[in-house]
């Protein structure tokens, strides 16, 4: 058990365990699964729009709880601001870091609050639902987060 | 067990799932959408389907929610021009970011820093939605109001 948690765990292993996980928040809280609510919620609790805090945004607490938890699955807790082939893709100065990655995020939330969901809300929750909606906003992400992908590969020559 | 307890388990072990199958890694995202490993697609698609599966027989078999004794159920919702044009700017910052909401949680999580400025930016996202959207309702004649949100591509 011990050299099998030591490792990445396999797509049979991690996907079928994220839709028990949508199961079972359905079943004990009667909600759907999805990351983006809980950033919703702390900017409008931010804003004082909402009184307290509620599960969602305990959610994506819980969410970088459980990250920090499965550090001993690969190497040690070592903060870095390295990012994988993104310093070769992008370059590895800060400034292009920061400039690309705020960019990025401000797409992912005005895209993500419009579209009413995320990877996680549409693409497996939604999508498991039969949601048109969700289906429409899948196949849409995915194309377009392939075509994008492919588009800089080509323009970086990586 | 009260709603938020539920809420702060179910993301640590979320979060601890996608940190275990590295779905927090810049490379694990830029292979998936460059199409040269499947496995991502894979587990996402093994992921729906154990929910459909389950959440079905959580209807089927009449359950009631734990919490709040209820009867099980979820909606639909059918698509409107928001869910592609949103989709859209979500992949394109999906690709750009390497990352989506969960698992960049899951990175901060594990020390990569550089979530710090993907959150910032997610959160600023949302924010300016949020303004965008409530200064719409501005009266305007229809015409030049759909070519204002066609340009602004809302």
């Amino acid at each position: 058990m011990g050299s099998f948690l030591a490792t990445r765990a396999p797509w049979y292993i991690a996907g079928p365990l994220v839709g028990l996980l949508v199961v079972l928040l359905l079943w004990l809280a009667n909600k759907p699964f999805g990351a983006l609510g809980g950033y919703i919620e702390f900017t409008e609790w931010a804003a004082r729009s909402r009184r307290e805090l509620g599960w969602r945004p305990l959610f994506i607490a819980g969410v970088i709880v459980g990250g920090f938890l499965s550090v001993p699955t690969s190497s040690g807790w070592r903060p870095t601001l390295a990012y994988g082939s993104f310093d070769v893709v992008f370059g590895s100065a800060l400034w292009r870091k920061v400039i690309v990655l705020l960019a990025a995020g401000l797409l992912i939330g005005i895209g993500g609050r419009m579209a009413g969901g995320c990877t996680s809300g549409h693409g497996v929750c939604g999508m498991s639902f039969g949601s048109p909606a969700s289906v429409a906003c899948t196949v849409t992400f995915m194309a377009t987060a392939i075509a994008c992908t492919f588009a800089i590969a080509w323009m970086s020559g990586l | 067990m009260a709603l938020k307890t539920v809420g702060f388990l179910t993301g640590v072990a979320f979060g601890f799932i996608v940190g275990w199958a590295r779905l927090t890694d810049y490379d694990v995202i830029r292979d998936m959408l460059l199409l040269r490993h499947l496995d991502v697609f894979l587990l996402m698609m093994s992921a729906m389907v154990t929910a459909a599966i389950g959440t079905r027989l959580l209807r089927a078999l009449q359950l009631r929610s734990v919490l709040d004794h209820a009867p099980i159920t979820w909606t639909t919702q059918p698509v409107q021009r928001k869910h592609v044009t949103g989709s859209v700017l979500y992949g394109i910052g999906w690709s750009l970011a390497g990352t989506c909401p969960g698992p960049v949680a899951a990175q901060l999580g594990r020390g990569q820093l550089s979530a710090l400025f993907t959150i910032a930016g997610l959160l600023a996202g949302i924010i300016v939605h949020d303004h965008v959207r409530i200064r719409r309702p501005v009266v305007v004649p229809d015409g030049a109001g759909r070519a204002l949100t066609a340009v602004a591509g809302l």
